[in-house]
């Protein structure tokens, strides 16, 4: 298909893989960070990691909407599953997500009426075609879902349904970067910015780190090519001394977002004052409720959750993963207990998730070269 | 420390296969407009393997049939630039 294709050119991809390799400086250590799953994705997916010389270093950051999700907001959505006359709805990934007690999966083994949707349109049209039934979506996704889980609350109040819900676990994605940044364990040189959350949000809110934290920021496209050009702009930018935000996939990203996903992101939803993060604790400000005008739609408001915090299991490293700290197969767990039939951590589960896609794809031919 | 020996086929990206979510990854799927609802709110797409599917798309303002739009989860994000 066109603006799919020409992005998956092999000679072209050599092409910019020399220009990567011409423009490093022998003997520099350089760390940058794809912030977003779907980059963690494409870069094992096409073997990216395998185009680049060996002091460029890809660090994976927190940008997987399932790998973020904290285990006892696991064990609340089954809690609201078990509820009598209750259908709960999610994306395909969340079913395999362990909480405290098992997964979505368990719990539908054990009886409950969960269901996977593609679309929170699709949530709303079961809810529709099961009246007598109350139709819980379980929303996770950054700024780029969002928009969606409004426009479909927002068809849902016009509509006039009542036996919509949604159970809100949205974030955003400036938060945990400012406290990744923060953070001593880390050096980076530069990121990778999220393209499809920047659909949404545009540029601005990626200039502090360019402005306060001075690291280059390019927003990169999915597709192969998109993220060796980044790359390829992130290097230009250190060679010259620059630190600035730049926008690679120009194809689709306005610099000034989607205005109008913005206005109804802030019509439907109000801020958290603070959320958990799996492996990063809780961040303030970080993350999305469903707002006044949208309080009859909050499954949170009409059942009871338990909301209890629970501690990921001892042996998984998520959190080091999902900080860069440490790469995938450095975990203890990954391989042997940790599967993606069998995930311990949510980093293993979603193929977004840097140690599935480690597992997956078995990029891990560079790492072996080095022990 | 030796690193795990493991290697799987690399499957094709679609919905239904478990290496690859397109719904809740920040996937964003280049769709071509087929046609357009009364009120502009829903769009009937078509995706680079020809499947169809319905789409919402009140983010894009005077969407047009025969245009390519990114879409996420069901909704289109994003007009692409041609």
């Amino acid at each position: 298909m066109k603006f799919v294709d020409e992005f998956r050119n092999a000679e072209l991809g050599e092409r910019v893989s020399a220009e990567i390799a011409a423009l490093v400086e022998p003997g520099r250590h350089y760390k940058i960070m794809e912030v977003c799953g779907g980059h963690t994705h494409t870069i094992y997916r096409y073997g990216i990691d395998d185009l680049l010389p060996a002091n460029v270093e890809l660090v994976h950051g927190p940008g997987c909407p399932v790998c973020v999700i904290p285990m006892g907001r696991v064990d609340d959505g089954i809690a609201i599953a078990r509820e009598p006359k209750v259908t709960l709805t999610c994306f395909g990934d969340m079913m395999r997500v362990p909480g405290g007690n098992g997964s979505f999966l368990d719990a539908k083994a054990a009886g409950a009426d969960i269901r996977m949707v593609y679309s929170p349109l699709d949530a709303l049209r079961i809810a529709r075609e099961n009246p007598d039934r109350d139709v819980v979506f379980f929303a996770i996704g950054f700024e780029t879902t969002a928009p969606s889980t409004a426009l479909t609350l927002m068809r849902a109040k016009a509509e006039g349904v009542k036996n919509f819900f949604v159970m809100c676990n949205h974030v955003t994605i400036v938060p945990p970067l400012r406290a990744l940044l923060d953070s001593p364990d880390l050096r980076l040189d530069g990121f990778l910015g999220p393209g499809h959350v920047c659909t949404v949000v545009g540029g601005r809110p990626f200039e502090f780190i360019s402005t306060e934290y001075r690291k280059p920021v390019v927003i990169s496209g999915f597709e192969p090519l998109d993220m060796l050009q980044s790359i390829h702009m992130v290097l230009k930018q250190l060679d010259d001394g620059r630190c600035e935000i730049e926008n690679q996939y120009t194809r689709v990203v306005p610099y000034d977002g989607n205005v109008q996903a913005l206005r109804i992101l802030s019509q439907v939803f109000q801020i958290r004052p603070h959320f958990e993060w799996r492996g990063l604790g809780f961040i303030s400000q970080s993350a999305l409720a469903l707002g006044p005008a949208y309080r009859a739609f909050d499954a949170e408001a009409r059942y009871a959750v338990p909301g209890v915090r629970v501690a990921d299991p001892k042996a998984c490293q998520c959190g080091e993963v999902l900080k860069g700290v440490i790469k995938p197969w450095e975990c203890k767990v990954f391989g042997t207990a940790c599967t993606p039939e069998h995930p311990i951590g949510t980093c293993m589960v979603s193929s977004e998730g840097a140690c599935a896609a480690y597992y997956n794809f078995g990029r891990i031919a560079r790492e072996r070269a080095v022990v | 420390m030796n690193a795990p020996r493991v290697v799987h086929a690399v499957p094709a990206a679609s919905c239904d296969d478990p290496f690859h979510c397109i719904t809740c990854s920040d996937e964003g799927v280049p769709m071509r407009v087929l046609s357009l609802d009364g009120d502009g709110a829903i769009a009937r797409c078509e995706g680079e393997s020809g499947v169809e599917s319905e789409v919402l798309v009140g983010l894009i303002e005077h969407l047009q049939v025969g245009e390519v739009v990114v879409v996420h989860a069901g909704t289109a994000l994003a007009r692409m630039q041609t």
